[in-house]
């Protein structure tokens, strides 16, 4: 970048952004308190607000629930949510969810569906076509889309994904529990919903992380890390308030950190990973349980979980044992990221509350002293839906950095066929 | 965290029944924002330093500070007044009355003479989403109609409707079901997170770590410990709860090399004797 200061033009996109970001992630705002949050002043908050409601992204009205403070309600700015949406993909090892979600994170209407797992014959399940995936998901959106009218613009579309995915392209380059056999997800189903605009791809840990930090437990605290738990399991970090994407994007595999030397095989190769400690195989392993096509495996880890609560001895070990390695892996983790908060989402949110004491155990005998001090442990206040949510959050980045631009160019450009 | 003032403070608390000495120069203190998880083996006292707190029993001696300011208390409404809320097990609901009337129960909001019952349905079903709480049905249906962790959710919320500043819940988790107990846990963890200092009773240590911040334990009616939950193992709740004392957490809390004293010590409650540092 050139060193010039910034064009009017770069201020008011700036600040349209600004605006609108602060009604999506905080939900509706009267004119004042946009002005006093935003650091503007009340004649540009106005202009603002009236370009964005030119645009139809906003609108002005009274409040729903009238305050309980005395005297005339003044008039708050909602975001656009029926109008303006996103698609979010969530494919987990055994559920594709697709939903179409409103500007202000509202979850509008969505479509579920449950996926085979390939029976496992040694190496990894999950291996199902990829080609039927992206069919079933490309199905479930375009439904959504026509449920949706002609009224609703589609702004941004984002897909989670179980894998290590390359910032740079998109590119999945790695699912060990879900093999697209190098298929660009992205592009193909963006080419499939036809409706001009790109599918973002992203680890779904990652976008766990963003969602947390966002709209769930982690809101306000800039150092946390999210833990999501599916058959494997992931990571996301995020440190100063970004997400740690390292190099190209793979940053955050806190699976595959080592937590017991020469332990269980791993599906990347390695032994003793977190991911092979503590996740869904072995917590089934360990008690004594059969992985099954047919049950989920969010169901089968919470069946453990009950039965352990319940005082079933072989899943109590059971449990006891992986949460054992999960409290160690998390008192590394806080030794070298010292986070306020870590955030245990997915089939860990589960492992946690049934293991909880052994978990805090190993932090509290493996962790600094100083660094454990103030780190708070949590479940995902998202419960099933973070990294749904996240990517939705991921395909509101567009619109959120230029409003008026991006919006215009989706209503302008008509649509071209979606590709069967 | 010691410039926090608690809500709750109180210092060499006695109570006995008749001869029976039933709690002995007890310390406690519950600090906003925080879980306290008070645990003790059966008859140690948790129950009656509860009724202490809440007025349904006296103390025979001992200072209460409330927010710091000295205060007596010696009946339910005025501990009530104060903003201090318990949940009990068998819990005072009323079993003919629905969901709003039950959080509204002695409060209700009027409209002149009459009652505005379309506020207080919005406002209790506002409660209830703003706890992320799902009740299969409406806030209208009857409190008899619902589950043991739904009815507790009620007794809870009452408690965020009254802008409380203390929620005590003793064994809440005794009568549910696994999954309503998580759901009680995570509730209970948002309380806290919101501001309020929420005191658990449980004698369920996974439930314990799970969501506190602090233990205190009591045994045979002194407060043995009342340490951070950061700081502590299973292994030595366990040893506190059952003899009074852990030798493992004195020696550390006294001299590991590298560790220094964090904050929230043991209190010195009634811990007999301090183990020598390790020379
Ligand atoms: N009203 C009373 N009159 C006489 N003794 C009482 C009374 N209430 C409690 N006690 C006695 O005080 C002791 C402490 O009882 P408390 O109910 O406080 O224990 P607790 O720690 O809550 O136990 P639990 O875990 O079983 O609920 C017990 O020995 C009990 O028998
Ligand atoms: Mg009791
Ligand atoms: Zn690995």
């Amino acid at each position: 970048m050139m060193k010039a200061g910034p064009s009017q033009e770069e201020i008011r996109r700036h600040n349209l952004g600004a605006l609108l970001r602060f009604v999506h992630v905080r939900g509706p705002a009267s004119r004042a308190i946009l002005a006093e949050n935003l650091g503007l002043n009340r004649s540009t908050i106005m202009a603002l607000t009236s370009d964005l409601t030119a645009a139809g992204l906003v609108r002005e009205e009274l409040p729903r629930t009238p305050g309980r403070r005395a005297g005339r309600p003044s008039l708050v700015v909602r975001p656009e949510s029926t109008r303006v949406y996103v698609l979010a993909f969530d494919v987990g090892v055994d559920r594709l969810t697709v939903a179409r979600v409103g500007l202000g994170g509202v979850i509008l209407d969505r479509r579920e569906a449950a996926r085979g797992r390939v029976a496992a014959s040694g190496g990894a399940s999950g291996a199902a076509d990829p080609n039927e995936m992206v069919n079933a998901l490309a199905a479930a959106a375009r439904s959504l889309v026509r449920k949706a009218g002609d009224e609703a613009t589609c702004v941004g579309a984002a897909l989670a994904f179980p894998g290590i995915v390359r910032r740079s392209d998109d590119q999945v380059m790695f699912g060990p529990n879900l093999d697209v056999g190098g298929m660009a997800i992205g592009e193909v189903l963006s080419r499939r919903l036809g409706l001009g605009v790109p599918v973002a791809v992203c680890n779904d840990a990652n976008l766990g992380a963003i969602a947390e930090h966002e709209r769930g437990a982690g809101v306000g605290v800039n150092d946390l890390i999210y833990l999501h738990g599916d058959v494997g399991v992931g990571g996301g970090i995020i440190t100063g308030g970004r997400l740690l994407g390292g190099e190209d994007g793979y940053g955050g595999e806190i699976g595959h950190m080592v937590v017991n030397p020469g332990g269980r095989r791993c599906a990347c190769g390695s032994r003793g990973c977190l991911e092979a400690e503590v996740g869904e195989r072995t917590l089934l392993d360990l008690a004594g349980r059969q992985e099954s096509p047919d049950v989920p495996g969010r169901e089968a880890v919470r069946a453990v979980v009950d039965a352990a609560a319940r005082g079933d001895v072989v899943a109590r070990d059971a449990l006891h044992r992986v949460g054992t390695w999960l409290g160690r892996g998390v008192a590394d983790l806080v030794n070298i990221f010292n986070p306020g908060m870590v955030i245990f989402g997915g089939t860990l949110r589960d492992v946690y509350l049934g293991a909880a004491a052994q978990i805090r155990s190993e932090v509290a005998t493996g962790a600094l002293a100083a660094s454990r001090e103030r780190v708070k442990l949590r479940t995902a206040a998202l419960g099933d839906d973070t990294t749904l949510v996240g990517a939705a959050e991921f395909a509101f980045a567009d619109v959120l950095a230029d409003p008026v631009q991006v919006l215009a160019r989706l209503r302008g450009a008509p649509a071209s066929a979606p590709v069967p | 965290m010691s410039t926090v003032t608690p809500v709750l403070d109180l210092r060499g608390v006695h109570k006995s029944f008749g001869p029976v000495a039933v709690l002995h120069d007890v310390d406690f203190v519950a600090y906003p924002g925080e879980v306290t998880a008070l645990v003790g083996d059966n008859g140690a006292g948790k129950t009656t330093l509860v009724k202490c707190i809440a007025g349904i029993v006296r103390l025979d001696r001992g200072q209460y500070l409330f927010e710091g300011r000295p205060v007596r208390i010696t009946t339910p409404r005025e501990a009530s007044a104060l903003g201090i809320e318990v949940v009990h097990q068998d819990l005072a609901l009323c079993d003919n009355l629905d969901i709003v009337q039950n959080m509204f129960l002695g409060r209700e909001r009027r409209r002149g003479m009459v009652l505005d019952e379309a506020e207080m349905e919005e406002v209790a079903a506002d409660i209830l989403a703003g706890l992320s709480v799902r009740m299969s049905g409406s806030v209208r249906q009857p409190v008899w109609a619902l589950s043991g962790g739904q009815r507790q959710t009620v007794a809870i919320a009452r408690a965020v409707l009254g802008d409380s500043k203390v929620v005590i819940l003793d064994e809440p988790s005794s009568a549910l079901g696994v999954t309503q107990t998580r759901q009680v846990l995570e509730l209970v963890r948002r309380l806290a997170d919101r501001g309020m200092a929420v005191v658990l009773i449980s004698h369920n240590m996974n439930d314990v770590f799970a969501v506190s911040d602090r233990i205190a334990a009591l045994y045979l009616g002194r407060m043995v410990a009342q340490v951070r939950t950061a700081d502590v193992t299973h292994a030595q709740v366990v040893e506190l709860i059952t003899a009074g004392r852990s030798e493992t957490l004195e020696a550390r809390r006294d001299g590991r090399p590298g560790g220094r004293r964090s904050a929230g010590p043991l209190r010195a409650g009634a811990v007999p004797e301090a183990a020598e540092p390790p020379a």
